[in-house]
């Protein structure tokens, strides 16, 4: 049952999702993980959608260069933790929910307690290392694990699900160069939307999902595609798992 | 024969949307990008190493299909096979 003061907050979405959809979403825990650029909105997205519990993984201090896309963070939270920061900003913006801080960077030895009761894991981090070892995390738990990256004005979406789909190392085999990438705001505002969108689709079972499917967005040429995404026959991660192709 | 080509993202500076290519039967997914960089020059900076070696992390799908899995650039090609280049984010 929704609260009397949930059904205020939600009122225009409820008609949306129906209370049943409300409650998965307040009964569902999901893992920010990076509180950067898509983590800022991702986390922002899933505070206002009313996610019951967030989860926030991040090491670094907010820096003035982050304040172009990284709308959770104002001039004066200069030096301070980011997810301290985004914790105080989640919390005010709604008071219904819980939310989690962690100070700590994403390895192989961290993961496991990153992703312990949680239900879905959102791609906020700027590495694809990272990003493999949570894609290993989401098939190791069978958790869904919404995939999301941008370069400039283009960014990309994958929602991937263990058992269904092929894993990030098959969709992704090779990774860009590292590095800092040129980042507008209104990208990563665009793309975590988007993932914060599968994520509400994949915890109220309404919708389809970008499963088995990668959605390109170009935002300077005003486009859009969907591209079918497949296994590699030979992989180690999800093979024989995947009903996709 | 004709394939179809989608270009992504950084190729779009180079190459169309989606385009329709005629090339000669055979022809191979090495044979189809030489052909591209022919008609745009500045696109094998974006597509091949100093060893004119594709680089390792631009995907090309032939029919939703990544070519790492298949031949790579040796991959064949056939009539009406659609070829989509995408090199992809990294950043977040």
């Amino acid at each position: 049952m929704l609260s009397l003061v949930e059904r205020e907050r939600y009122l225009r979405q409820i008609s949306l999702l129906g209370e049943t959809g409300q409650e998965r979403l307040r009964d569902a825990a999901v893992l920010i993980a990076g509180a950067g650029g898509l983590g800022s909105v991702c986390a922002q997205m899933c505070a206002c959608a009313g996610f019951g519990k967030i989860r926030i993984v991040d090491k670094d201090v907010v820096e003035r260069h982050n304040l172009n896309r990284q709308v959770l963070y104002a001039a004066r939270d200069h030096g301070l933790f980011k997810v301290d920061v985004a914790a105080r900003r989640l919390r005010e913006n709604n008071p219904l929910i819980s939310v989690e801080p962690v100070r700590k960077t994403i390895t192989r030895e961290s993961i496991g307690g990153l992703v312990k009761g949680i239900d879905v894991i959102i791609d906020g981090m700027d590495n694809y290392d990272a990003r493999y070892l949570l894609d290993d995390a989401a098939f190791g738990e069978d958790l869904p694990f919404i995939h999301g990256a941008v370069n400039g004005f283009y960014g990309q979406v994958s929602s991937i699900i263990p058992g269904k789909t092929p894993c990030l190392h098959c969709i992704v085999p090779h990774p860009p160069p590292s590095g800092n990438v040129p980042i507008l705001g209104v990208t990563v505002g665009t793309i975590g939307s988007i993932q914060v969108a599968e994520a509400i689709k994949l915890v109220t079972g309404l919708g389809k999902t970008m499963a088995g499917r990668m959605l390109l967005w170009d935002g300077l040429m005003g486009e859009a595609e969907v591209l079918p995404v497949a296994r590699d026959p030979s992989c180690t991660r999800c093979n024989g798992k995947g009903v996709f192709p | 024969m004709k394939v179809r080509m989608k270009s992504f993202a950084i190729l779009r500076q180079f190459l169309p949307r989606e385009t329709e290519v005629e090339i000669g039967d055979g022809s191979t997914v090495r044979d189809l990008l030489e052909l591209l960089v022919k008609q745009a020059p500045p696109l094998a900076g974006e597509l091949f190493n100093e060893k004119r070696e594709l680089k390792d992390f631009v995907n090309i799908l032939r029919n939703g299909r990544n070519i790492h899995f298949i031949s790579g650039l040796d991959t064949p090609l056939s009539e009406g096979d659609l070829v989509a280049l995408f090199p992809p984010a990294g950043g977040g």
